[in-house]
């Protein structure tokens, strides 16, 4: 109801100062004032009577002036004073009954029509009936000598031949407000204004509907002020079914409404101008300057705001137009452009349309268009899909959606996107299915997450020395990593995601201020200084075979930073099975059976062209197809770690790297499809479904990836990671379970990126010092960025005046298409100064060694190569720890009981 | 100290947890009761004294750096997976609070609701090896011996051992040990007893067995109300029904809801379904009006 409650209408209260001054010698005395009126009226109507005289200009500056004074008048009186006040109809004032008995206002309106209505008079007319419903002390549109001159009125303005001049389209949109503002207070108004409509203009009965509409998606203060005004209709039709349905049947509303949308967004910039390679959704700040998407979230705000209060008669029509008339012809085919440009802004804009609606139902047409509509013979959500595995920023900006939508708990979204394809079981071993619902007893899997933090990262007790001259840095990098977890989920999950838009370099930016308070608090600053020295040392003693053999200095240090990991995995999983607990089943391997369960789509590896990540684990060591897959892949498990299966990792990486280049197909690469699954039997090779597939590919390339795309990747895996359904978790948490060779799991992607870091590490002597400025780099941006901005966590509902004193932020150049371009370009400069002042340089610094001296090409790829590297090393690792605290953390949840209470 | 548990003519009413961030909350996933007491509340595990508010083994009271008693990482977690499995499984009858000190001791509560045993209210102690789980089986000792062929009749010790002869992870799990605690006052078996006389009298005098079985319980009885042996703020202790005092708890208990500890304000109420039960395809509901 925010939007009823934001319409705050001009009532009599707020103008009742300035309205004061003229009458001011009648407020006095009910008789006085009534016989000023009378007054008034003698010399009004006498003009009146002269029947055919020619309008003299006399006449009319008579009339109005004494027009003016008997309005104020009326406007002024109070409701007469009434032993029975309040019980029965209203006691009117005099000038009221005076006005009613006499039918002043009709004969007025009727003259000034007959004499034909000239824009000044009809202005001044919509100014005072304006001023006389909007400050009137009574009630006055249910007496049809008020209501029925008003009619008239405004009927001349819709007259086909008359209009609205556009000089008079403000005060024309204001009095309907007001009208509108009336009619919310007393419904009997809605009543008679739709019966009681004037003889004359008896085609539409509605008038005061028809007369908003076109005004819907205006610019600036009249449309807002046509929105609100039509909203209070809306609110009002819902208990009119009437009404509603004449809305319906007989008005354009919806296909207006719905139309003007994909109007709208035609003139969405195509391209959104990007600096920064952490950009990856568009924030508040970000589209709050540029004029066509904010018209463009203003109507998209308003359809929200309709679907909350409509009847659902026009609730449901509204919806199929925006799905028929915005969502299919206009959004699909702008998210299937085919430049990359183009994509990323579509993409990017369906994001913030998500994340900006409230309303179920219409979050719920959203959803099915991306879930179920078809273009070209793909589903949106395919097509979105495969950027996930583009370059770069389309792949950003695809993360970006896919985190919006993954925030929604949404059980449709989680069923096309993974579990239709889990449902069948077929991915694990047949002897495994017992263990789909067994959560992490004793800690293994933590365990097993933890131990694949690569060696070369646990920084060894020569470092320490060095260490301490940078402690102040130091003693924030997991604060920060820890707060960058602690922020996101506050943001996507606990929040609606929709309110806001994190970007994740805003992180950095806040973990100062999230740091000191909630997150990482006190308690830890202490000792996780040390955590990247203990934490391979925690591993073995922590191990649960052996507990006795920790001390406890070493578990207090090992501890800190994991225990706000633990922290935020309770916290994150609690949200997401309170908010998945009406979910038609429980998704445990049991619930829906495997057996019943229609087969998911089969992978798309049959048509190359079509496929942008080709199947990539569809193939086994040849050398190994002699052993049962089962005994197989319990060896692999068994020995992860072993240096054998390092080089198997590789050697599977390495294929997989060529396979992905190859654009021909799956046959002729290494030739090592699986013989025991022929291509022509797609169906029956277990497929985990392409969201896991293309997020696990990317996640297997991390040391390639930029650290925003890493921070993305690993906050999504860790998010679906949270949901509490057994098949989810087990195939992404459960370290133990043996997979179908075709099905890759977690812990193999990761197994294979940690014996990539090391080898990377190996092969760069300085990694130890490169890893430490990485993370002092990432805590030193965080401390930049907040010192520059410490509001850089601005509130996300309206609140421009807010906006307009901010200084422009880096989010208001992204745009072109600004109303100023040259303020634009400067803000663009001033942003790109504090880029390079700040994070960009010290940065560089930190990296000299890669980037210094020459510009060629290959030099500074090879710059960007290693810095990608050291930080997927960062990330990592604290990925490791995230996950281990996940599967920790599901063995002491509590699903929440289904329906336990109404909503709220 | 706060004593946190009431019973009165077998309605049992344990203390609330003072705020609901009682850690791993449970006050209310438990309805399931059997038909003779349908207003029995649900299992009291997490009831946390109102002196200290956190309780045993959240994460936040080990960054208080008090966990250290609590011995290593992933056994106070492994513990916690143990207690959230009891929790689950709603034995009826069977309360368990870990004690405040030691993750390793569980204090426990036992009604006995039929048979020979009946009305009995048995407190007793879950001992468990701080090499769990793949040590011996956890202990259970009767704080006062029971009179029972399968209990020591001199430390009270339950013959846990001879239903696990080997504790074997990932198949036993603490819940069983409660489980078969509660079995054994409905199934006699008096083979190799821990109290002969018992197994004896059982076996040949059925009169006599019962009548030290009555007397056996009303002494146990008689002493509910004693201070619990040991000086634990979470041990088990009953008091008499005080209205002041119990009436609002068994209120709060029973309008209790659990929500997540975050769960404010602008949270996604319910997370979104249109999928119909039994269907596993997306919008597969008739569109219900929502909102």
């Amino acid at each position: 109801m925010s939007w009823l409650s934001r319409l705050n209408p001009r009532g009599p209260g707020s103008r009742s100062n300035r309205s004061a001054a003229p009458s001011s010698p009648c407020t006095a005395d009910p008789e006085t004032c009534l016989m000023v009126f009378e007054n008034h009226w003698r010399q009004v109507s006498w003009v009146l009577e002269q029947r055919d005289t020619s309008s003299f200009s006399d006449d009319l500056t008579a009339v109005r002036n004494n027009t003016d004074q008997m309005l104020c008048l009326l406007a002024e009186e109070r409701p007469a004073e009434s032993a029975d006040s309040g019980s029965c109809g209203a006691p009117i004032g005099p000038i009221l009954e005076l006005v009613i008995t006499e039918n002043i206002l009709e004969r007025l309106v009727q003259w000034h029509v007959r004499r034909g209505l000239d824009p000044d008079s009809q202005g001044a007319l919509l100014k005072l009936f304006e001023m006389l419903i909007g400050q009137s002390q009574q009630p006055l549109l249910q007496h049809t000598a008020v209501l029925h001159p008003l009619l008239r009125l405004l009927g001349a303005c819709a007259d086909p031949e008359l209009g609205c001049p556009p000089a008079l389209e403000n005060s024309l949109v204001l009095l309907l407000n007001q009208v509108c503002v009336s009619m919310a207070r007393q419904p009997v108004v809605l009543e008679m204004l739709f019966h009681a409509a004037p003889a004359q203009q008896g085609s539409t009965n509605l008038l005061i509907f028809s007369l908003l509409v076109p005004f819907i998606h205006r610019d600036g203060a009249i449309g807002q002020q046509a929105r609100d005004a039509l909203l209070l209709v809306m609110a009002a039709s819902a208990s009119h079914e009437a009404v509603a349905r004449y809305i319906a049947e007989n008005s354009y509303f919806c296909p207006v409404l719905a139309t003007g949308l994909s109007a709208l967004y035609s003139s969405l910039p195509r391209k959104i101008e990007v600096r920064g390679d952490d950009w990856h959704a568009l924030r508040r700040e970000d589209w709050m300057g540029v004029s066509s998407l904010v018209l463009f979230m203003n109507s998209l705000e308003f359809c929200n705001a309709v679907v909350q209060v409509v009847h659902p008669v026009v609730r449901s029509q509204l919806l199929d137009y925006l799905h028929n008339g915005f969502l299919v012809p206009v959004m699909g085919p702008a998210l299937h452009k085919s430049s990359v440009d183009e994509m990323i802004a579509s993409t990017a804009y369906l994001d913030l349309f998500l994340r900006s609606i409230t309303e179920t139902s219409l979050l719920r047409t959203f959803l099915r268009f991306i879930l179920l509509h078809c273009h070209d013979n793909d589903t949106i959500l395919d097509t979105l899909l495969t950027r996930i595995s583009s370059n770069s920023r389309l792949c950003m900006v695809s993360l970006s959606l896919f985190r919006t939508l993954l925030s929604l708990n949404c059980e449709d979204v989680m069923l096309q996107l993974i579990l239709r394809f889990l449902l069948p079981c077929t991915h694990v071993m047949l002897s495994q299915r017992r263990a789909i619902r067994e959560t992490d007893m004793y800690g293994k899997s933590a365990n097993k997450f933890l131990s694949l933090i690569p060696e070369c990262c646990r920084l060894n007790a020569a470092a320490s020395a060095e260490r301490d001259e940078d402690n102040p840095f130091w003693s924030k990098v997991f604060e920060t990593f820890i707060v960058i977890k602690t922020i996101e989920k506050s943001v996507n999950i606990s929040t609606p995601p929709r309110h806001s838009t994190p970007s994740r370099l805003s992180f950095f930016m806040r973990q100062q201020s999230g740091g000191g308070g909630s997150g990482g608090g006190g308690t830890s600053t202490s000792t996780n200084v040390d955590l990247l020295q203990s934490g391979p040392s925690g591993s073995h003693p922590l191990s649960p075979d052996s507990p006795k053999h920790q001390t406890h200095t070493e578990a207090f240090d090992w501890d800190a930073g994991y225990l706000e990991y633990l922290k935020d995995a309770r916290r994150d999983i609690e949200l997401c099975s309170w908010a998945c607990r009406d979910w038609s089943a429980p998704y445990d391997g049991e619930n829906p059976s495997p057996n019943t369960s229609p087969p998911p789509p089969a992978p798309p590896s049959s048509n190359p062209s079509v496929t942008l990540f080709p199947e990539h684990f569809s193939f086994q060591r040849e050398g190994n197809s002699n052993t049962p897959p089962n005994q197989q892949r319990e060896e692999a498990a068994a020995s992860l770690s072993s240096e054998q299966q390092e080089e198997e990792e590789e050697q599977r990486s390495s294929a997989l790297d060529q396979k992905l280049t190859d654009v021909r197909g799956d046959g002729s690469v290494m030739g090592v499809c699986s013989p025991a699954r022929p291509l022509n039997q797609p169906a029956s090779q277990p497929y985990t479904g392409p969201f896991m597939v293309v997020l696990f590919a990317k996640l297997e390339n991390m040391l390639q990836n930029s650290l925003y795309v890493n921070i993305l990747l690993t906050g999504i895996v860790a998010q679906l990671a949270c949901y509490p359904q057994p098949l989810l978790r087990s195939f992404l948490l459960n370290t133990n379970m043996v997979f179908q060779p075709s099905v890759k799991s977690l812990i193999q992607v990761l197994g294979s990126v940690k014996n990539r870091i090391e080898a990377f590490a190996a092969s760069h002597e300085d990694f130890p010092s490169m890893l430490r400025k990485a993370q002092q780099y990432l805590v030193a941006r965080g401390k930049l960025d907040w010192a520059d901005s410490p509001a850089a966590v601005p509130p996300l509902r309206r609140s421009d005046s807010l906006i307009k004193s901010r200084k422009p932020s880096l989010g208001d150049l992204i745009l072109r298409h600004t109303n100023s371009p040259t303020r634009a370009r400067h803000a663009a400069q001033l942003a790109f100064a504090h880029v390079r002042d700040g994070g960009q340089s010290l940065h560089s610094a930190l990296f000299r060694g890669g980037s210094a001296g020459t510009s060629s090409l290959e030099k500074q790829a090879e710059a960007l190569r290693v810095k990608n590297a050291v930080y997927s090393a960062v990330i990592f690792c604290e990925f490791l720890k995230e996950l281990a605290a996940l599967a920790q953390e599901h063995a002491v949840t509590l699903p929440f009981p289904q329906n336990q209470e109404a909503e709220e | 100290s706060t004593f946190l548990y009431s019973e009165n003519l077998g309605s049992f009413s344990p203390f609330p947890p003072d705020e609901e961030q009682g850690g791993h909350a449970d006050q209310k996933t438990s309805p399931a009761r059997t038909s003779h007491k349908k207003h029995l509340p649900p299992i009291p595990k997490n009831a946390v004294p109102i002196t200290k508010p956190a309780s045993v083994g959240t994460p936040s009271h080990l960054a208080n750096g008090t966990h250290a008693s609590y011995g290593p990482f992933y056994l106070e977690y492994s513990l916690m997976a143990e207690f959230t499995l009891v929790i689950k499984q709603k034995l009826p009858g069977i309360y368990v609070q870990p004690s405040y000190k030691s993750a390793l001791m569980w204090f426990g509560v036992i009604f006995i609701r039929h048979g020979l045993y009946q009305d009995g209210v048995f407190k007793f102690t879950v001992y468990i090896p701080d090499n769990y789980p793949d040590g011996e089986c956890p202990k259970l000792v009767f704080d006062t011996p029971v009179f029972h062929p399968l209990v020591d009749p001199v430390s009270g010790e339950l013959d846990v051992k001879r239903a696990f002869t080997k504790w074997r992870r990932n198949h036993n799990h603490i819940w069983q040990v409660l489980m078969y605690a509660r079995t054994v006052f409905y199934k006699i078996n008096t083979a190799e007893p821990l109290n002969p006389e018992a197994a004896v009298l059982y076996e040949k005098d059925g009169q006599l067995f019962k009548s030290k079985v009555v007397d056996g319980v009303k002494l146990c009885n008689s002493h509910l109300f004693d201070q619990p042996k040991v000086d634990d703020p979470f041990a088990i202790s009953f008091s008499p029904w005080n209205p002041a005092v119990h009436d609002e708890a068994k209120e709060r208990m029973f309008t209790f809801k659990r929500r997540p500890e975050e769960h404010h304000k602008g949270a996604q109420v319910s997370g979104l379904s249109w999928v119909k039960p039994g269907s596993t395809q997306p919008f597969s509901k008739v569109d219900s009006p929502q909102s």
